[in-house]
């Protein structure tokens, strides 16, 4: 298992993911209805709004699972903040970088992920929309399309969420 | 370079909608002017020309009178605007015999069935923006 690099920029993202005060908050149905549209549309067990915070990943939102955070080590968000674009995973047993990555050998039993990063203005990466499925799979450019829209629709709720903090 | 086209979406959820709209900005795909409700939809008819109308339709009455409410599309059909040819794909719950009944004199070119999709809606205004472009 290949354990993510940490982001160049990694101070600046931290700093700017908790300037927003929203982790370890309760359920929000702005966020919940984004993760349940990207699970129905994609026809996907899972789908989460995940941040990834300095030791864990911590879910805003979460379809299809009860865990409410998992280490860093093991994350699949953490791989795909790495860059700008949607990382896709088409099956993670033939991926050296997830192959024995234990959520791939034990419970969820992730086979595709789909991250898409949640980038705010100032390029921080803070954290995906992702889908993940116990099958392998691809997703086609128009399925690319509609996933970056509903990433974009979080960066907007985020961007709102920054607003309340500003006020 | 081709002049932009324009579809109609009449859709009520919001989600499903902006996705849409959003998608098709993003991917360069044909203009989706949208409307929540068949009041807005009216309004937006008298504005400019379409080249294609995707529109969710709901039941009206009760029990054994209940049915498909597609006045918007008679609508869409009798405007001077939209003219009698534009291509029109309808949303429904499900097809009742009835429904597919009173769609056969209506030239509905797809009916698009629960669960909505994001992807389909697409496929469909992509396709509808492909006949506006042929010659």
């Amino acid at each position: 298992m290949q354990v993510a690099a940490t982001p160049d920029n990694e101070s600046a993202r931290l700093a700017a993911l908790y300037e927003l005060l929203i982790l370890d908050t309760p359920p929000e149905e702005r966020f919940d209805k984004i993760a349940a549209f990207a699970a129905a549309e994609f026809d996907v067990p899972i789908a989460t709004i995940t941040l990834v915070d300095t030791d864990r990943q911590w879910f805003k939102a979460k379809v299809g699972t009860e865990v409410c955070e998992t280490g860093r080590d093991v994350s699949f968000c953490s791989h795909a903040i790495l860059d700008p674009g949607i990382m896709v995973i088409p099956d993670a047993l033939q991926d050296p970088r997830f192959a024995d990555n234990p959520l791939v050998t034990g419970a969820p039993h992730i086979r595709f992920y789909a991250g898409a990063p949640l980038t705010l203005p100032s390029a921080a990466r803070l954290g995906t929309l992702c889908l993940i499925d116990r099958v392998p799979r691809t997703l086609d450019a128009l399925e690319l399309g509609i996933l970056g829209t509903l990433r974009d629709l979080v960066v907007l709720e985020l961007g709102k969420q920054k607003g309340r903090q500003d006020a | 370079m081709p002049e932009p086209t324009h579809i109609l979406l009449v859709e009520p959820e919001p989600m499903l909608r902006r996705t849409v709209v959003m998608t098709a900005r993003s991917m360069g795909m044909s203009q989706v002017h949208e409307a929540a409700d068949n009041a807005a939809a009216l309004r937006m008819l008298h504005a400019r020309t379409y080249h294609g109308a995707v529109v969710a339709v709901g039941c009206v009455g009760s029990g054994a009178e209940r049915r498909y409410d597609l006045g918007l599309v008679d609508q869409l059909r009798a405007s001077v605007k939209a003219g009698q040819s534009m291509p029109i794909a309808i949303m429904a719950d499900q097809a009742t015999a009835q429904l597919l009944n009173e769609l056969r004199d209506r030239q509905i070119s797809r009916v698009i069935l629960k669960p909505f999709r994001a992807k389909v809606l697409l496929e469909t205004i992509e396709k509808f923006g492909e006949l506006a472009r042929k010659p």
